[in-house]
């Protein structure tokens, strides 16, 4: 299950922030007396914009924050939340750390794999699902659990993976 | 029905994420008692009087921490409530959050104040989207009431306080690492020396608490010091909520008082083991901590006894391994955990654990030879207290933990080429890799 | 000086300044402990963890006396954890042990951790025999690899043109990210993705936008980084290392050139040496591959009716003695003037000199070639506090506020720039730039003050800020004098104020008032020119301007200077210091008699007063403000003798070229901007038929009948010793390793009013100087350089651009007063609008006419012409 390298693809040439999401960067550099400190939350405001970190969203926000390009992109692929790759419509990110996996996490990745057609970090060619195994997310009493885009879904199993699945469609 | 002594007692209470329930409850009154009515000092005093320990992992007592804050400083001092909630087994800050979010306010309000600090910061993992918004809204009701702004509560003390949101790394629960990650950078650890009592966020001094710490503040100011040793005993006064999970009938955070046996908390509290399966392993403090067997389950629940096994407390995160799991398999979980985490800054963490992976997955896929239970042995201990920060130990121990209790297991492994015990082993095949 | 601390490092007992490091103790100590993270320049990191030891202090009893063992010493109370010597300070007392079993296990499972993605393939890898990772696996590795599973591998790449990335032997030091970022300002590279899957690389894997100075490569312990130039060239071991000075710029830097057989195939940093250490700009590291280039010289030319023919040493000096002899005895000594030198050594300055003063009797020497109006050296040495201890590098980097007088740093003094840049990022150094361009100690990221003065107008701003200084008072630590001439200077600057320094400058006075209220104020502080004044159109004005501001600053007292001045060469401090200018003698006596400047000199070869010219190593076509006027002196001369490398235009032009060594050829020493003389050293040996200027010198001087006998540059060096002043006591063997500053009587302030005349006309103000990757004459003859700069652009800020309907790639023809040239045409946005800057290199900017007031202007329009200069 690791990380691995994973590297933004291209994406648009350049991008600018919506109106609304000039206000929330304006917002979120308000909040820290040091500006370089805003850099989380403008990834998270282009994220939420664009769904994912192209190169130029990291461009857009090293301007926004006042940073290197390099910096933006560095702490940009630190953290594995933010989607360096386009990802689908639902992003199904299931636990596989101990206390889940001993539940039976492993087993629902395998059924999610097979009922999707797809492995982890892989799209659905619809491009409705995209499946990530991920570690802890702090769900241990309730697992398995697997968050879809920021939403818990938690004390799985096939079944209630199903009933999910035909819901989020 | 009443799930705990403190923390938990009317967490359950409909509305109490609402600033008027809270208040109903005696919410914010520690505040109005003392913030601009003590003096700094009087609030630390109460707190070390307590003997309140950190609840993040370290159990270093909180009072004592605060009280290392430069008083003269000029710069700005700032008070972090550390809610990344990372370490595996543990989720009682996410519960404690997001059903009582005004109890963390008003604790890092009079942590803010102890300390001389105007400006506070919550850094929750960046799963905790909906937490952030949950306590957003609590924050801006608190100011539009006037208990957080220029003028708490009316006492002249000004205090600000913002949520912050990682983005997946369960390194930025450390605390130098937590701070990296604040001011925008990698999130890796910094140096200590300096502490962040002394240099902390922007070279300031700076305190770092655990939400749970956080949370016991308001009560203890309130009640005083001696009040909160009623629970729990001489070194590790006061109450805990333990997080269990694994194959026990009612997992779930339990608020018990510190000492309180192990073996009732999994067999009362929890109601045993589910149905067809025995304990044979627990790993009470988070999987950071070695592991114990079976026989050492009437553990008393506290740093000192923990200790005492060979193990800690740590963040109260009880994970229970059942006798058809096979030890092998859990701790090559575990280890990926850790190899997948380690932040890469130095080299025993990030390199040992890349190896510890792949020796287990060897030994797990029934490749293993006759040296790798001493390799991994030896990995281990080149890394334990070799590495920068304790992610390093924290990968490291609980495989000495699962070597000193289970040994026969990876014997197993390397003799048959096969797990000894694993109800799970069809389900896990191939999942990992 | 911090107090000192005794600590025992492996039973060796040493003592070391508080504060110390335990791994700088230990080599104190002569222990060696190995460092991969940690480096001299970057603050401790402590993240490899290679140099781990135990360390531990005296046990104390209740009375807090030492604890003694049954043998009499004091018992030690050991940490429990190996801790890192990069990281811990040694306190009085304390015990270090770096190779107890404990500390040797630790290290060595470092080490085994460092091997664990390390692909192995040494044979393969440029740092192979010279890596630190070998070294240590040598001496501290097992036998064998207990690691036997796959390793993660990355792909290799190239990030531009100069760096090449292996990541799979990185061993994420974070080394050339700090340098990157913490030396150099850059922030080029970062480490991107976590864990053992951590890699370095650049944002989205570009090329690196950066200096290009290859320093990432030099810290690489490993063979991650390695430089493309020098790729599979050759392997350490086939490399004669040899430390000499390099010759790109007036900083000076150690520099140690790799040769093998007649060919420079590498240079590097010196660690441990030098003003600069490791560092090196990128003409420093990737430049010297001119010294290679196949089109050098190889025989003495001599013009036999149209055309110069190659000829043999004997008949050229034998010619241009008879020719010098004939002159001086027809037209007297002072119709022979000798040209240039600042890239000479001082040994060949002083000869230079000498030959014309006391053999041929002429006094018409003057090194700068470049300026339009001539300084003369004493106002040089006057401006830059001379006599006094100077400013160091290291004093720069230690500066509390730096205020940069109209130069870019970075085309023209690149360690000076990465002094402040760590200056700022580890020491709170202020920068405050004076530049009509946003130049890279500009940019915001540096958080300084940028005074963007309006071309032309450096003198007014200069005059403000003298003003702006006297209001605060007069300075500390002036003599009487200096300051009772502060005073009367007062009164001509009274207007100096409000809107008028607005209008005039383009900068509110309220920003100049800052900018010196700042200076004057900070304790340790420093002022640098350099050749936007030296060669700026009203220099002589600007550079007494100067130094009426040092004075008023507190940069000049009685005691000690901060300004440093930065020629055009490598030594143009030397020529100075050594006399090679027209009112000058060695040692700066003032020139009994004042010559003619070269500038003067030229104009007067124009009109047929002087009638030969001797050059050294200047491609005055080129590069000479008035081309007009020395294609005329060309003209008119009987003979110009040219010492060159190459067949420059200049060259081409005379009666007798005589090929010289390049400096990596020759022996000698050498001056930097912080006046600080050091001995440069022969790699090589010179190219077949060139010799050393020195050496043609002597040749010239003994035909003409003069008893010199010096064997070496070494006996040269010696008579100057015994005869200049500042120069007393000094050999070849006093100057190692670090070279000797150079003092010597101060020189008395003369303080002066003058006036400010503001760039007259329309059009576009013309502005220029070096830049890194294209600078002077020679950078287009290093390969490397030449690829990097992609030829010499006209630099157009977006709206300028726009204005004149051009887009990148275009063609721009200016138009100057003498007429037009034709660049191609880059936007710039740190031109401001209504300029245009073409670097000085190869650029010809002479064509278009001779800078005067406060510069030039050019008009300028869309080319359909094709061709370009400098391309
Ligand atoms: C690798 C690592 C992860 C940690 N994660 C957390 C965490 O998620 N939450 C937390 O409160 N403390 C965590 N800690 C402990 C913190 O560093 C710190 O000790 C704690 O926040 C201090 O708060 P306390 O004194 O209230 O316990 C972690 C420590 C380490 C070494
Ligand atoms: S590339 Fe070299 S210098 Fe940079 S981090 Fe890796 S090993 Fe260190
Ligand atoms: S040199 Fe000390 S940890 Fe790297």
């Amino acid at each position: 299950m690791s990380h691995g390298t994973v590297m933004p693809v291209d994406g648009p040439a350049t991008l600018e922030w919506s109106e609304k999401a000039k206000a929330e960067v304006a917002d979120a550099l308000s909040r820290y007396p040091v500006k370089r400190s805003a850099v989380l939350p403008v990834l998270w405001i282009a994220q939420r914009e664009w769904g994912w970190l192209s190169p130029a969203a990291m461009r857009l926000v090293a301007g926004s924050v006042g940073l290197p390009e390099s910096e933006v992109f560095g702490v940009a692929t630190f953290y594995t939340m933010f989607n360096l790759v386009p990802v689908g419509r639902h992003h199904l990110q299931l636990c596989m750390t101990l206390s889940c996996s001993l539940m039976g996490a492993d087993r629902l990745y395998k059924h999610l794999q097979k009922k999707l057609g797809v492995s982890h970090g892989e799209t659905t060619k619809d491009g409705r699902y995209t499946l990530r195994k991920v570690e802890c997310l702090a769900a241990c009493g309730k697992g398995p659990c697997m968050q879809v885009g920021f939403d818990y879904h938690e004390n799985l199993d096939e079944a209630k993976v199903d009933a999910l699945l035909e819901k989020l469609k | 029905m009443s799930r705990g002594p403190l923390l938990f007692k009317d967490i359950d209470t409909p509305g109490l994420t609402g600033l008027d329930v809270y208040k109903k409850q005696g919410g914010y009154e520690a505040v109005a008692s003392s913030v601009g009515k003590k003096t700094p000092d009087e609030v630390i005093e109460i707190v070390k009087a307590s003997g309140l320990r950190g609840r993040g992992g370290a159990g270093f007592p909180t009072g004592l921490k605060w009280s290392f804050v430069p008083k003269q400083s000029p710069k700005a001092r700032y008070i972090v409530c550390n809610a990344d909630e990372s370490e595996p087994g543990t989720f009682k800050d996410r519960e404690l959050m997001e059903l009582n979010p005004h109890l963390l306010i008003e604790g890092m309000i009079l942590a803010g104040f102890a300390i001389g600090s105007h400006q506070g910061y919550i850094y929750l993992r960046g799963e905790f989207e909906y937490v952030q918004r949950i306590l957003d809204k609590a924050i801006a009701e608190a100011r539009a009431a006037g208990i957080l702004g220029d003028n708490v509560m009316g006492s002249g003390y000004a205090f600000q306080l913002y949520t912050h949101l990682g983005a997946g790394a369960y390194i930025c629960g450390e605390e130098t690492a937590l701070l990296s990650s604040l001011e925008g950078y990698r999130g890796q650890p910094r140096l200590k020396p300096p502490f962040p009592a002394v240099e902390g966020l922007y070279a300031s001094p700076t305190v770092v608490n655990n939400v749970e710490t956080l949370m016991a503040v308001p009560h203890i100011v309130k009640n005083g010091g001696a009040w909160y040793r009623q629970w729990g005993n001489e070194k590790s006064p006061g109450t805990k909520v333990f997080s269990v999970s694994g194959p026990v009938k009612r997992p779930g955070n339990y608020e018990v008082p510190l000492g309180y046996s192990m073996k009732s908390l999994i067999e009362n509290e929890c109601g045993g083991m589910r149905d067809g399966l025995k304990l044979k392993a627990i790993i009470p403090g988070g999987s950071s901590v070695p592991m114990l067997p079976a026989a050492d389950l009437d553990t008393p629940l506290d740093y000192e006894s923990m200790n005492a096994k060979g193990t800690f407390l740590g963040s109260g995160g009880v994970i229970v391994i059942d006798d058809k799991t096979c030890i092998v398999d859990a701790l090559w979980n575990v280890t990926r955990f850790y190899q997948h985490e380690s932040c890469g800054k130095c080299t025993p963490c990030r390199e040992g654990t890349y190896w510890m992976s792949e020796v287990l997955e060897r030994l797990e896929n029934g490749t293993g030879r006759d040296a790798d239970i001493d390799l991994l042995a030896d990995v281990a201990d080149n890394i334990l207290g070799k590495s920068f920060c304790a992610l390093g130990d924290a990968a490291a121990m609980p495989v000495q933990g699962a070597l000193k209790h289970f040994r026969a297991e990876f014997e197993h492994h390397v003799k048959h080429k096969t797990c000894l015990v694993n109800r799970r082993r069809e389900e896990v095949a191939g999942v990992r890799a | 000086m911090s107090k000192l601390v005794k600590v025992t490092i492996d039973g060796r007992t040493v003592e070391v300044p508080a504060g110390t490091l335990v791994t700088d103790a230990s080599r104190a100590a002569e222990v060696h402990v190995p460092i991969f993270c940690s480096h001299s320049k970057l603050p401790p990191l402590g993240a490899c963890r290679i140099c781990v030891v135990e360390v531990g202090m005296p046990k104390l009893d209740a009375n807090r006396q030492p604890v003694m063992a049954a043998d009499g010493t004091p018992e030690i109370a050991w940490m429990p954890k190996v801790q890192t010597g990069c990281t811990t300070t040694v306190a009085d007392g304390m015990h270090v042990r770096t190779a107890s079993n404990v500390a040797t296990k630790a290290r060595k499972g470092v080490m085994e951790f460092l091997l664990v993605n390390h692909p192995l393939d040494c044979p393969v890898c440029d740092e192979g025999g010279e890596c630190q990772l070998q070294d240590l696996a040598f001496a501290f590795g097992h036998d064998h690899s207990r690691m036997d599973e796959a390793k993660r591998t990355f792909d290799s790449e190239d990030l531009g043109p100069i760096v090449k990335k292996e990541a799979n032997r990185c061993i994420v030091c974070m080394r050339c990210v700090r340098y990157c970022d913490e030396v150099m300002g850059e922030n080029a590279l970062t480490a991107h993705q976590r864990g053992v899957h951590t890699e370095i690389s650049s944002f989205d894997r570009q090329p690196l936008a950066c200096e290009q100075c290859g320093n990432c490569v030099e810290v690489c312990p490993v063979g991650a980084l390695t430089a493309l130039p020098y790729r599979f060239k050759a392997r350490p071991w086939d490399l004669r290392q040899h430390i000499t000075i390099c010759e790109w710029c007036p900083n000076g830097c150690s520099v140690r050139l790799g040769v093998r057989g007649m060919e420079i195939l590498r240079a590097r940093g010196t660690e441990f040496r030098g003003v600069n250490q490791e560092y090196l700009c990128v003409r420093g590291r990737f430049g010297h591959d001119f010294v290679n280039a196949a089109d050098r010289l190889t025989a003495p030319l001599v013009r036999t009716g149209a055309a110069l023919q190659p000829s043999t040493q004997e008949e050229a000096v034998t010619y241009a003695a008879a020719r010098l002899r004939d002159i001086a005895a027809t037209h007297g000594p002072d119709s022979i003037a000798f040209v240039g030198g600042e890239k000479l050594n001082v040994e060949e300055q002083f000869l230079f000199q000498k030959l014309a003063r006391h053999v041929l009797g002429s006094t018409n020497v003057d090194a700068r070639t470049r300026v339009a109006a001539a300084v003369s050296g004493s106002a040089v040495l006057r401006a830059t506090g001379g006599g006094r201890p100077g400013l160091t590098f290291q004093g720069l980097y230690e500066a509390k506020e730096v205020l940069v007088l109209f130069e870019d740093l970075q085309g023209e003094a690149p360690l000076a720039q990465a002094a402040i840049v760590r200056g700022f990022r580890q020491r709170g150094l202020h920068v405050t730039v004076a530049h009509a361009r946003r130049v890279k100690l500009a940019r915001p990221k540096f958080k300084g003050d940028h005074l963007a003065v309006k071309p032309g107008a450096e003198l007014a701003l200069t005059l403000a800020l003298t003003r702006a200084a006297l209001d605060l008072g007069m300075p500390e630590a002036v003599p009487a004098e200096v300051s009772s001439a502060l005073g009367a200077l007062q009164g001509s600057l009274a207007s100096w104020t409000g809107d008028k320094v607005q209008n005039e400058t383009g900068v509110s006075a309220a920003a100049v008032a800052a900018a010196a209220k700042r200076m004057r104020e900070a304790g340790a502080k420093a002022l640098l020119f350099g050749r936007g004044v030296l060669e700026h159109a009203q220099a002589p004005a600007l550079v007494q301007a100067i130094e009426n501001l040092a004075w008023a600053l507190g940069a000049i007292t009685a005691e000690q200077s901060s300004v440093m001045a930065f020629g055009p060469h490598h030594d143009s401090a030397g020529a100075l210091e050594i006399g090679l200018s027209h009112d000058t003698l060695p040692g700066h006596a003032n020139a009994p008699k004042r010559g003619l400047s070269a500038r003067e000199a030229i104009a007067a070869a124009a009109e047929g007063k002087v009638r030969a010219l001797w050059i050294v190593s200047d491609d005055l076509i080129a590069s000479a403000p008035d081309r007009a006027l020395v294609e005329k002196a060309f003209e008119k001369c009987e003979l110009v003798i040219v010492n060159e490398l190459f067949l420059t235009r200049t060259a081409a032009r005379a009666h007798v070229v005589f090929p010289v060594a390049a400096f990596a050829e020759k022996e000698g020493s050498v001056v930097n901007s912080e006046r600080r003389l050091q001995k440069s050293n022969r790699a090589l040996s010179p190219r077949k038929g060139a010799r050393a200027d020195w050496d043609v010198f002597q040749s010239v001087a003994q035909a003409l009948g003069a008893d010199w006998r010096y064997r070496t540059s070494e006996d040269v060096f010696r008579e100057i010793a015994r005869t200049v002043p500042g120069f007393a006591g000094l050999s070849y063997a006093t100057l190692l390793p670090d070279g000797a500053l150079l003092t010597g009587t101060p020189i008395a302030a003369s303080i002066k009013a003058v006036e400010a005349a503001p760039l007259a006309g329309e059009g576009l103000a013309l502005l220029s100087g070096g830049t890194l990757f294209a600078d002077g004459s020679l950078s287009s003859r290093s390969a490397t350089l030449a690829k990097l700069a992609g030829g010499v652009r006209a630099r157009l800020a977006p709206a300028e651009a726009s204005r004149l309907g051009l887009v990148a790639g275009d063609r721009v023809e200016l138009t100057g007063p003498a007429g037009p040239a034709v660049f191609a045409v880059e936007i710039d946005d740190s031109v401001p609008a209504g300029a245009v800057f073409v670097p000085a290199a190869g650029a010809e900017l002479n064509r278009l006419g001779v800078p005067s007031g406060g510069g030039l202007r050019v008009s300028a329009r869309k080319s359909a012409s094709a061709a370009t200069v400098g391309a």
